[in-house]
């Protein structure tokens, strides 16, 4: 029996075989849909690619059919195809809810991610289309779906509250407000107003939690010198942490209304594009593309990934996409099998692959250097070499874009993983570049060129085995730092020895021991404040903790505000001194030696006046925060 | 070997298909103004050691002479009419595997010692260093190619490579433009479309597929064809670019063992063993970039004064030569470099063969190869334009015993536009980045330390009204801008 009506003469799908009807999926919703297909568009009108809407139909279905499991190459694929034919939108959310309604519960999270990546990437017109159905499908879907699938589904659902291209709710504010509410069953989790009254579990505010994370390590991802960015996440990481020790109902509250404050202003910072267009003749060239290219977009960047409309990277400049999308959603524990308590400390995450890099690296100096060749004429010319193993062999996985080849383990697929984001980005910009010229870039700077690095790395490296790690120089930050607690002792005082005392923090016994140096006993990782003796560590945490972070909290919500509201005050006027009247021959996108560099150029001063504005970031993406920390 | 395709139609142009045995390759030259369309439709196949995706079309152009090379056999579906096309058997990839396998030992035991981790006991000693490789030849020996051979196999290897490639030859521009110096950090295969762009191509504002078309070189302007030209500017360039390498490696040790490949001009290798400044210029190299491997391609006569000369403290290795090296006429270098400046402002524009429609070029799609370059009317005042060292000038060495140069080969000379017989009409122009905003840090001849922002074209000189056209690769202003000329010129055709 095929749940799908054979309406076209086509043959039915061939793979899979459809699985009987189960739990009520067999729903009269979805036999309605597919009788309400508007008349087929005639095939002539189709252009270079001849793909009839039956065809493509079946291709797709059979294609949405493979996505048994959380692959994300399967869901780039579709998005990419998703992509190329806008025009059978209707058919691709078609074939979309009718896969998640036909499939058993356990495979349908990977299905909607797809539609989500789908929705947020390219929005228009899918999100219209999902709009339709999103809201049935998926609560039905959430009711039969086990307890960890359901909580990735409210992750994803968080994240849909601001991932249109203006920040506002994706599918609209109807679908959001009723899922939300099947959801939850309460209207105050949707408000950000929280009602005075109501209980906030800490689950929930976890979630939120991870999801204000994801968007800032989003950001951060895209824009390696936010250095704000980079605040937030420390900032976040450590709330997690508290959060997860277990605070009271208070806190919780603090928590959850400062992050939501923090969430509702990212959008205005990053979202509006530059209003004035200046002339692209006489921008100092590290600008002129973005401001020449933003606001002529299709559409706008969505705010949803905060990227900046001036990132000076085009390769990374391109907005949200699947993979960071994905990556986030991984690292925040979604993907990752059965976990529905949040993800491990980020220690132990940054520790497993460093390991495996580790191992790689070794197994690989292993294997070249047991290959008995050495560096003379004769042996050159007389070895056989093993060249085939090392770049084909081991290498099984490849790009069908450009030939570059991974290891086929989870490292290898990882960066694969990224080189392909790094290709959607690349085409969908060339897409959104349709008739706009291009030109040669200027070279860079030496300063420029010195430093280069960093933002090759996370453009296009071959393999991307080297990412900024700004986690791992966090974390080593952080042992550092620990340690210097821990080093810290107070000489206990005179006729005190005997006396067990306590931290107040974590109510321990503080250990005292004699320290040879100052030929006294001391508290180790002991700190006095207040005629207090705390435990260094306990106190160091508790001041970072609960006040002060949601003042900082507070603080930086301020701050990006305050900054949003007068963008103009970030454009400055480009000097005139290029008679705009001989340019023969503009071309609409200037040069971009920016591209790979993100350190800015020097550039004459006359030309440039924020060139005083020196660091990282370029001026147009850096928020004006005062660093709090 | 080939069969014809009988599928042809009339209006396509004609399709072969080449079956290649293992370690074979597929050799191919173009006429002016031709195209070839390749496909990979089974198998493995690289060219100069970037790996062809099976089922794309590549397309080449521009007199492209190039090969399609196999390790494991593959068959390949060839479109349009090369002027010349076989097979051959006999190939120095073994060699070169070889080679990169070496290079790869250095590279693991360099990236060990930048790790800290100490080498197992039972291992003989090795040198911690990462190979940074001379590439010596006489003309047409296929350096570059053994340049890109070896730094493709190095990225493509899986670890995370990013070896420099450095072009020393200012007779070919490699990613940029005739007449440069240049480095850039080479992270994914170099592709072959264009022997315009030889070594990857340097970043455009479009979007690019391949990390190699979008190159970040560092590019001093040297201006000549000819080494011996200005030997002592060549040998302060050399100096200049090794110097921001060493503070490139300081700061990022990590991106040290992937070393570099340096990629020299024919005038090293050729020529009288007391020519003074070839050996100056190869020491130049050798010092500046820290070389600790010589390699000759099938030179025996340089190799063996290699040997005597650096072998004690530099290995010094003879590779063979590809048979597939064609002879290049005079003329058609000159056609490559004027299609060199003309790709550096307008991109490629290769039509593919007829009936082809989905090729790539260097794995881009054709429409983002074309680019758009800017003109502009300046005032003669806006751009101060200079000439090192005098005119045509006779090196030091011929002139009269005693005699001292008025104007030394070092010496920046002021040259104005509207002086007739300035010589800057169709010249190309090295655009110098801004000097040191420090008044304090400048000095005489800082100008022949500075690096290009790129390469203009004096288009028209209007001596009457004191105006210039200025063609610049785009709309970078060049108002108080100062500018290096050479003897480079070139016309749009």
């Amino acid at each position: 029996m095929s749940l799908y009506p054979n309406y076209y003469g086509q043959p039915s799908y061939a793979n899979p075989p459809l699985p009987p009807a189960h739990n009520g999926f067999h729903h009269p919703y979805q036999q309605q849909q597919y009788q309400s297909i508007p008349p087929l568009p005639s095939t002539q009108s189709l252009p270079v690619y001849h793909v009839d809407p039956v065809t493509f139909r079946r291709d797709y279905a059979s294609r949405l059919a493979e996505l048994t499991v959380n692959s994300r190459p399967i869901i780039q694929n579709l998005s990419y195809i998703a992509q190329e034919y806008t025009r059978f939108a209707n058919i691709v959310a078609e074939c979309i809810e009718a896969h998640i309604r036909r499939v058993p519960p356990w495979m349908k999270l990977p299905a909607f991610y797809l539609l989500d990546a789908i929705s947020k990437n390219l929005y228009d017109p899918y999100a219209r289309h999902f709009s339709a159905f999103v809201t049935p499908l998926f609560l039905d879907t959430y009711q039969v779906v086990d307890l960890s699938t359901r909580s990735k589904m409210e992750e994803m659902l968080l994240t849909w509250r601001t991932a249109s291209p203006t920040g506002k709710e994706l599918f609209g504010v109807p679908p959001q407000v009723s899922i939300e509410r099947g959801v939850w069953d309460t209207t105050g989790n949707t408000n950000s107003n929280l009602p005075p009254g109501s209980t906030i579990t800490t689950p929930q505010v976890l979630r939120e939690l991870e999801f204000t994370l994801s968007q800032k390590e989003r950001a951060l991802q895209n824009n390696p010198y936010d250095g704000v960015a980079q605040k937030h996440i420390t900032v976040l990481h450590q709330l997690r942490n508290l959060v997860e020790t277990g605070v009271s109902q208070d806190q919780l509250h603090l928590i959850l209304s400062q992050l939501r404050t923090l969430l509702r202003n990212t959008p205005p910072q990053v979202a509006p594009p530059q209003p004035v267009i200046p002339q692209p003749a006489v921008w100092p060239p590290s600008y002129a593309p973005v401001a020449s290219q933003a606001p002529a977009a299709p559409y706008p960047p969505p705010p949803v990934n905060a990227i900046p409309p001036s990132n000076p990277a085009p390769s990374s400049s391109a907005p949200s996409n699947i993979a960071s999308l994905l990556s986030t959603l991984v690292k925040a524990g979604i993907v990752s099998a059965n976990a529905p308590t949040p993800p491990p400390p980020t220690d132990e995450k940054v520790a497993s692959p460093e390991h495996s890099e580790q191992k790689r690296i070794k197994s690989y100096r292993q294997a070249v250097l047991a290959i008995p060749v050495k560096l003379n004429s004769n042996d050159i010319t007389r070895q056989r070499p093993p060249i085939v193993d090392l770049l084909y062999d081991r290498l099984t996985v490849q790009c069908k874009q450009c030939g570059i080849r991974f290891v086929d383990n989870d490292e290898g697929k990882k960066s694969m993983n990224n080189h392909l984001d790094m290709h959607f980005r690349q085409n969908r910009k060339a897409n959104q570049n349709v008739g706009r010229g291009h030109s040669r870039s200027l070279f860079v700077a030496v300063e420029d060129w010195v430093h280069e690095t960093i933002d090759i790395k996370g453009k296009g490296r071959a393999d991307g085995t080297r990412p900024v790690n700004a986690k791992v120089a966090a974390a080593a930050e952080a042992a550092k730092r620990e340690a210097e607690l821990r080093a810290l002792s107070v000489v206990v005082p005179l006729g005190e020895e005997a006396e067990m005392k306590a931290c107040p923090i974590c109510k321990e016994v503080l250990q005292s021991e004699f320290l040879e140096d100052v030929e006294d006993w001391v508290w180790r990782n002991a700190i006095m404040k207040d005629d207090k003796v705390y435990h260094a560590t306990c106190h160091a945490e508790a001041v970072t903790s609960t006040s002060n972070l949601a003042a900082r909290l507070r603080n930086e919500a301020r701050g990006s505000r305050s900054r949003s509201g007068t963008p103009e005050s970030r454009v400055t006027p480009p000097p005139t001194r290029v008679r705009p009247t001989d340019v023969k021959a503009p071309s609409l996108s200037p040069s971009q030696e920016a591209k790979t560099t993100g350190t800015k150029r020097k550039v004459d001063p006359d030309d440039l006046p924020l060139g005083h504005e020196h660091g990282g970031t370029p001026p147009l993406k850096k928020l004006a925060l005062s660093p709090s920390a | 070997m080939s069969t014809e395709n009988p599928e042809n139609t009339a209006e396509s142009a004609p399709s072969k298909e080449w079956t290649l045995e293992p370690e074979t390759e597929y050799r191919f030259e173009l006429d002016p103004g031709s195209s070839l369309a390749i496909k990979l439709v089974r198998g493995h196949a690289e060219i100069f050691g970037a790996e062809l995706v099976e089922g794309k079309t590549y397309l080449f152009g521009s007199e492209c002479k190039a090969a399609v090379f196999t390790w494991q056999g593959c068959t390949l579906e060839v479109t349009g009419h090369p002027s010349t096309e076989y097979v051959s058997e006999e190939t120095p990839m073994t060699a070169y595997a070889n080679l990169h396998i070496a290079f790869e030992q250095m590279r693991v035991r360099a990236l060990r010692d930048v790790r800290g981790s100490p080498p197992p006991t039972d291992e003989p000693a090795a040198s911690q260093d990462p190979p940074r490789i001379l590439v010596l030849g006489p003309e047409n020996s296929g350096k570059t190619t053994v340049c890109k051979i070896l730094v493709n196999y190095a990225v493509r290897a899986g670890q995370g490579w990013s070896p420099l490639l450095v072009n020393v030859d200012p007779g070919q521009g490699g990613w940029a433009a005739p007449g440069a110096i240049s480095a850039a950090s080479v992270f994914a295969p170099i592709p072959t479309y264009s022997p315009a762009s030889p070594l990857g191509s340097v970043a455009t504002s479009a979007p690019t597929a391949l990390a190699s078309n979008a190159l970040v070189p560092l590019v001093f302007w040297y201006g000549h064809a000819e080494t011996k030209k200005n030997p002592l500017l060549m040998d302060r360039l050399i100096r200049n670019l090794g110097g921001h390498i060493d503070d490139r490696y300081l700061n990022d040790q990590e991106a040290k063992p992937s070393g570099l490949v340096v990629d020299t001009p024919p005038s090293f290798a050729s020529g009288p063993t007391t020519d003074v400044h070839r050996q100056r210029l190869i020491k130049a190299c050798v010092e500046a970039f820290n070389i600790n491997v010589i390699l000759v391609v099938g030179h025996e006569k340089l190799n063996v004064e290699m040997q005597r000369t650096y072998g004690a403290r530099i290995t010094v290795v003879k590779i063979p030569k590809s048979g597939g090296v064609v002879e290049l006429e005079h003329h058609y270098r000159e056609r490559i470099r004027n299609n060199q400046f003309y790709s550096y402002m307008y991109g490629h524009i290769i039509k593919p063969p007829a009936g082809i429609t989905n090729a790539t070029l260097g794995g881009e799609t054709l429409d983002d190869f074309i680019l758009s370059p800017s003109s502009t009317v300046i005032s003669f005042s806006d751009l101060t334009i200079y000439r090192v060292g005098a005119g045509a000038m006779a090196p030091s060495s011929a002139l009269p015993i005693g005699a001292q140069r008025v104007v030394s080969e070092m010496q920046p000379v002021i040259i104005d536009p509207s002086q007739p017989g300035s010589g800057l009409l169709n010249s190309v122009l090295g655009l110098l980045a801004p000097p040191n905003p420090d008044e304090n840090e400048r000095y005489d001849e800082e100008l022949l330390d500075l690096t290009i922002q790129g390469f203009i074209v004096i288009t028209n000189l209007d001596i009457s009204k004191k105006r210039m056209t200025v063609l610049a690769p785009n709309q970078v202003s060049l108002v108080g801008k100062t500018a290096i000329v050479g003897t480079y010129e070139w016309q749009e055709q």
